[in-house]
């Protein structure tokens, strides 16, 4: 495919919004680069370089274009500033656009329901999954945003998966706090994957929607289980100058901020978990303590923390559903061992779709086996907390399993 | 007719065509069962028969040859004197004479050296550990050849001073000349196999010793060269000798002259090699006497007649009685008459003597061809392996092949008693993956190993064939023959092989579909799975087997053999991993009913897929299990659906229709592939069922169906066995995705309509297109923005 004449003045503007030409070559970034170390023939310090060099050619077609998991540790170590991450969201809004794409994940099924939610008479039945003990209502101050996990269930039956109970235990949590939070009907994807896929048009279409129906529900506080849906609300959206009107929070940061109220009393068993740092909600929020508040054990004990942790946490290993191979397993293992190594009992998530990923490690059949550890959302770790103080959360335990 | 769209029957019987990619045949054809064919499921080893055959018919020796290595590394030793169960399985019996499949093996190697190519390379080695290889026969060879193949070290020790086992110690130069038999060796020592000759592996050496001289494992393939004796007074006498010794002697370059009359007692290969390796000496009269008739001799047929022309006597239903011995010198053979009773544990009817019918024949040399057992002398005392006390032979799992230590593995005739060549090669296979999952701490799975079926039923129509007499292998004359050790079989020309490889009715299907051609003049199968796109589906053209070229479609033009080009695209059909998206997880490996797809280790404990081209079916089930999009089934790829569904126009009502090749596509023979009024209907087909999956249905929604209607065949009439089963259980998931993002359940129909009934597809496309209309139309998803 040759590319159109007008590319080099169309991404003249990416290039100095992501201070590319203050790249030092220093390679810092391809030295934390999870691919890099991985064995993945990648250096986001060459393509910073390609693209200082104007060669779009090869950037726009390298394959490996979809291999970046967006991850930005290359971004946290820069010493110049450069932004790869904005540099990697134009390439690859260039590149979608003159035909090139990545290689989808489950041929594409998460893609093309997500394009598909971005139809305007959309009507789902995406409920199904809510228990009816929850008390949930359709407006509200607080709203939670669930996700595309109902539909992760539903795809992903091989790995036995019950990403939803993230849902389940945080509205039962919120109900048991006295909060009975709306739920959107028709809430959409947050378009988040279609923008890494550089499909940049059907992401605005959804965040559009979604901003809409939010600010219907008359909504002043969104809460979230996913990383991934807060980072798409809290960074994307507003790149794209789309936003609500509502506070957004992780739901780890609504619950720590309980704990910290005396609301919220954790005095449950412990369970001895080492936590996750997703790259959306670390590096790319800055939201390390909350998830840890909640999980940090009773008495002096010390939260078992993994070998690379919070600023420094090693990415899930695949990124909006995309260029999923032996790479992102390697990185997955690599995960899980240093999970193991901390001699937790459980590794906490804040993110399904970490959780989807590492899972799947784990459902290899050569070496799951040996890298085995329970995985839990952290809300359903904290509804075990809290256990035994509740009707609600016993009937929701119940219906759990 | 219009030209532009000639038919493939036309392409076919017209010379002058040249069919190119723009051609848009349209005839489509039957396709037929399903099974592998006889010959193929006979063969121990697993040669794939039918399709080196038809390599040989269409004149393509080397590629034919390859198929034949895959499975065989010995085929110019099998080709002179395998068993070829292959050739009783053959469905040619029922017609006249089976296929001369041995021969036509031969011949290809008669032609390869003719025009020898390169000594093979030295295969690389890229694992850390050795096998030692116990005995050089047929056995030894294999595990050393697949072994070496897989990167291991391999020493072989043999015992006797050269390499080839009882090929070279037993079977006389005039049915396997050394020549051929050095020149197979030497193929297997070019990839780096170190054979250590008069190296006999004895005591501790042989249980511990080998271990502690840095070998993992150990494969005993020893053999069975202890001849039984008569157990009759006077076996000791001179001019009596066992047909090992025997034959060894003149193998080895030193023979023991026989007498003038010569009896060799016995009925298998090793009393014909014996009675005419001793009229070749110099014997004047030599007879055989066996104890059973004609029928239960263990020796093949043709062997038996070619031994016959030469003038050796064969008394059946004769068996020995007493030794006639005179100053310490065999002078004959008292010998008494048998009648054939009840049927003994061999399946052969036991030989009974008759009172009073004893007579005496006369001899100056006897040799006794009564059978053979392992000699396992060579072992420690404390050795701790369990052998079978009525055989001598070492017991083994046989499907893995372990022995009762740990790192030791024993095959062919040392486990079986004296066997085949063939036996033996299917040993070696067998032996050397059991080794390599035990270097690789990996169970020795049973399930894993190739297991043909007790019974296949291939239907073939035997009427309709003509008859077609068998071509006669080409023989030395009689009289040229019996004078010297040259070889009497002289192996076929060209022309012979391609006449008798024409004789072949290509059982069952090849890959599947049994459109395979066999008249088709241009040479070259013409494999139609009725796709109806226009394009062709070619097996075997030039380049495209396994290894050589990615098995990816891509165009190809052949000369066929009257001249003409043809040009064509080629979708193999076969699954193909991409390895740098495929993560290991082994979800291909489970879903595969057919075994095609294994786990192949790389550095750091991560696997890859592998898809066995000559297992797999091309389904694509396993494509609808992969996660990461690696496995690519063949021809039926997303990218070729997906352009399908591209085509749909934004301003019309869409219908996607999705159907396998079989009861589905079938159903178009008789109502074709019919539009409907005021919408489009968009044919899509899959290879089969099985790879429909949920993104496919969500894909055809997104990009602008307003209904999607699924046909395939019933769960038990699925071509592939498994694959509706797959789609009716992926059914469920997908229709529930779809009602979730809110499309209306109206709008997703799945049937399983049989090709037969094809009035009632027709009816039910009717109402479900009536039924889309009044939905509406779809959702599409809003297009997006291109540049240029
Ligand atoms: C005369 C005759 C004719 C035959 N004709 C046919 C035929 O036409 N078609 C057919 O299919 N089959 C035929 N067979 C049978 C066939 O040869 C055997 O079944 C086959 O060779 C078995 O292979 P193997 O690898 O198990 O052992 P072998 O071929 O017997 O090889 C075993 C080797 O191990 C060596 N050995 C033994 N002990 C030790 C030790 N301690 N250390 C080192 N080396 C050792 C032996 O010297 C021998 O070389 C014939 C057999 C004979 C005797
Ligand atoms: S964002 Fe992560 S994966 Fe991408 S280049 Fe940077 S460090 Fe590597
Ligand atoms: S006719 Fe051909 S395919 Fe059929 S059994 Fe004989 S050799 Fe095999
Ligand atoms: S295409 Fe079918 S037969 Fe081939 S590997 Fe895949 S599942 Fe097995
Ligand atoms: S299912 Fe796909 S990713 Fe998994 S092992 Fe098979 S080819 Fe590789």
């Amino acid at each position: 495919m040759t590319l159109p004449a007008t590319i080099h003045a169309e991404l003249q503007e990416a290039v100095a919004s992501s201070n590319a030409l203050a790249c030092l070559s220093c390679g810092k970034c391809t030295s934390v680069c999870p691919l890099a170390t991985t064995g993945r023939q990648y250096s986001p310090r060459i393509n910073v370089t390609r693209t200082i060099r104007q060669d779009y050619d090869t950037l726009l077609s390298d394959a490996d274009l979809w291999s970046c998991l967006t991850c930005q540790k290359c971004d946290a170590y820069c010493p110049a500033g450069v932004s790869y991450l904005n540099l990697m969201a134009v390439l690859r809004s260039k590149a979608r656009q003159n035909g090139f794409t990545g290689e989808c994940s489950h041929a594409g099924a998460l893609q093309s329901l997500a394009r598909l939610m971005v139809n305007p008479d959309l009507k789902q039945n995406r409920l199904d999954w809510l228990p009816e003990q929850l008390k949930t209502s359709s407006k509200g101050d607080i709203l939670y945003y669930v996700g595309c996990t109902p539909y992760f269930d539903a795809l992903f039956t091989n790995l036995n998966l019950h990403t939803t109970q993230a849902a389940v235990s945080s509205i039962a949590l919120l109900n048991e706090l006295g909060i009975v939070p709306a739920l959107m009907a028709d809430e959409r994807c947050c378009g988040h994957d279609l923008y890494w896929n550089g499909d940049v048009d059907n992401f605005r279409r959804l965040a559009e929607a979604n901003c809409a129906a939010i600010e219907n529900t008359g909504a002043k506080l969104v809460l979230f289980s996913c990383a991934e849906c807060l980072s798409a609300f809290k960074n994307l959206y507003k790149e794209h100058g789309l936003g609500v009107s509502a506070d957004l929070q992780h739901i780890s940061e609504y619950l720590a901020g309980k704990v910290d109220s005396g609301d919220l009393i954790l005095t449950g068993d412990d369970v001895m978990a080492t936590y996750h740092d997703p790259c959306r909600l670390g590096r790319h929020l800055g939201i390390y303590e909350a998830p840890r508040k909640l999980l940090k054990p009773n008495g002096n004990n010390q939260l078992p923390e993994m070998s690379q942790n919070k600023g420094r946490a090693l990415c899930c290993g695949v990124s909006a559903w995309m260029n999923c191979d032996t790479v992102s397993k390697s990185i997955q293992i690599e995960r899980l061992k240093q999970a193991r190594a901390t001699g937790a009992e459980v590794l906490a998530i804040a993110c399904p779709k970490c959780q989807i990923h590492l899972l799947c490690a784990q459902h290899d059949q050569g070496i799951g086996a040996q890298n085995a550890i329970e995985i839990r959302d952290i809300a359903t770790i904290v509804l075990g907390r809290i256990a035994g103080n509740s009707v609600v959360v016993e009937q929701i335990e119940s219906m759990a399993v | 007719m219009n030209s532009r769209d000639p038919t493939i029957h036309q392409l076919i019987s017209d010379t002058q065509a040249t069919l190119r990619l723009d051609d848009t045949p349209t005839a489509t054809f039957r396709v037929g069962p399903v099974e592998a064919s006889p010959c193929t499921w006979a063969c121990p080893a697993g040669v794939n028969v039918k399709t080196y055959v038809s390599l040989i018919a269409a004149g393509r020796f080397s590629e034919a040859l390859e198929v034949v290595r895959r499975n065989n590394p010995l085929p110019a030793i099998c080709g002179r004197i395998c068993t070829h169960p292959c050739e009783e399985a053959c469905n040619r019996t029922q017609i006249d004479d089976p296929v001369a499949i041995c021969a036509l093996k031969r011949f290809l190697t008669d032609y390869e050296m003719a025009h020898p190519p390169d000594r093979p390379q030295p295969a690389p080695r890229t694992k850390k550990e050795s096998v030692a290889v116990v005995g050089s026969g047929p056995g030894g060879l294999t595990a050393a050849h697949d072994l070496i193949r897989m990167g291991y070290g391999v020493t072989i020790f043999e015992a006797l001073p050269m390499a080839g086992g009882m090929l070279a110690a037993g079977v006389p130069n005039f049915r396997l000349s050394r020549d051929v038999l050095e020149l197979e060796i030497d193929m297997i020592r070019a990839l780096g196999v170190e054979i250590q000759t008069g190296v006999r592996i004895t005591g501790d050496r042989a249980t511990v010793g080998l271990f502690e001289e840095g070998y993992q494992a150990i494969f005993f393939a020893v053999g069975a060269h202890k001849a039984r004796k008569l157990g009759y007074p006077g076996e000791d006498a001179a001019g009596i000798v066992d047909c090992i010794a025997f034959l060894r002697d003149v193998n080895l370059g030193n023979p023991q002259k026989p007498g003038d009359k010569t009896v060799v007692i016995g009925g298998g290969h090793s009393a014909l090699d014996s009675a005419q390796t001793a009229l070749r000496l110099g014997a004047k009269e030599v007879t055989i006497i066996y104890r059973r008739s004609r029928k239960e001799m263990p020796a093949t047929p043709s062997d038996v007649r070619g031994a016959e022309s030469e003038g050796i006597q064969i008394h059946f239903l004769v068996a020995p009685k007493q030794l006639r011995v005179k100053d310490g010198r065999i002078t004959g053979v008292e010998c008494i008459r048998t009648k054939l009773g009840a049927t003994d544990e061999s399946g052969r009817r036991r030989p009974h003597p008759v009172e009073g019918s004893e007579f005496i024949v006369k001899a100056d040399t006897i040799i006794t061809a009564i059978g053979e057992e392992p000699d396992l002398s060579f072992l420690p005392a404390n050795h701790g392996l369990d052998i079978s006390q009525r055989w001598n032979t070492f017991i083994v799992d046989e499907a893995i092949l372990a022995t009762s230590r740990p790192g030791i593995f024993a095959g062919g005739d040392v486990v079986t008693g004296p066997k085949s060549v063939v036996d033996a090669i299917a040993a070696g296979h067998v032996a050397a993956r059991s080794i390599d999952r035990y270097l690789h701490r990996k169970p020795l799975a049973r399930e894993l190993l190739w297991k043909p079926p007790t019974e296949v039923e291939i239907k073939v129509d035997l009427e309709s064939r003509p008859r077609i007499p068998r071509v006669p292998m080409p023989v030395t004359a009689v009289a040229e023959r019996i004078n010297n050790f040259k070889e009497v079989d002289l192996g076929f020309s060209a022309e012979e092989a391609m006449a008798e490889a024409h004789r072949c009715m290509r059982c069952g299907p090849c890959r599947e579909c049994t459109v395979c051609v066999p008249e088709c003049d241009k040479q070259i199968a013409l494999l139609s799975a009725a796709n109806g796109e226009g394009a062709l589906l070619l097996r075997f053209l030039p380049g495209l087997e396994a290894g050589r070229l990615p098995l990816v479609p891509h165009s190809v033009s052949v000369t066929g053999r009257s001249g003409v080009e043809i040009s064509a695209q080629v979708h193999p059909l076969v699954s193909h991993v991409n390895e740098r998206r495929c993560r290991g997880c082994g979800d291909c490996v489970s879903v595969c009913e057919y075994d095609a797809v294994r786990l192949e280790e790389r550095d750091g404990g991560i696997s890859v897929a592998h898809v066995d081209v000559d297992r797999c079916k091309g389904c694509g089930t396993c494509a609808a299990y992969c996660p990461s999009g690696a496995m690519e089934p063949g021809y039926f790829t997303e990218e070729w659906l997906t352009g399908l569904l591209a085509g749909m126009s934004p301003e019309r009502t869409n219908l996607v229709v999705i159907t396998c090749s079989w009861g589905g596509a079938r159903l178009y023979d008789f109502i074709g592939r019919k539009q409907h009024k005021n919408m489009d209907i968009t044919y899509l087909q899959t290879l089969c069922a099985g790879r429909v999956e949920p993104a496919l249905v969500l894909r055809s929604f997104e990009m602008g169906a307003a209904g999607v209607l699924i046909n395939s065949c019933g769960v038990s009439d699925c071509h592939y066995r498994f694959g509706a089963a797959q789609l009716t259980r992926n059914y469920a998931k997908i229709e529930q995705l779809v009602t979730m993002v809110g499309i209306h359940p109206a709008r997703l129909r799945y049937e399983q309509i049989p090709s037969v009934d094809a009035a009632r597809f027709d009816r039910i496309l009717q109402t479900f297109a009536r039924q889309i209309r009044k939905l509406g139309t779809g959702q599409r998803a809003p297009l997006e923005t291109v540049s240029g």
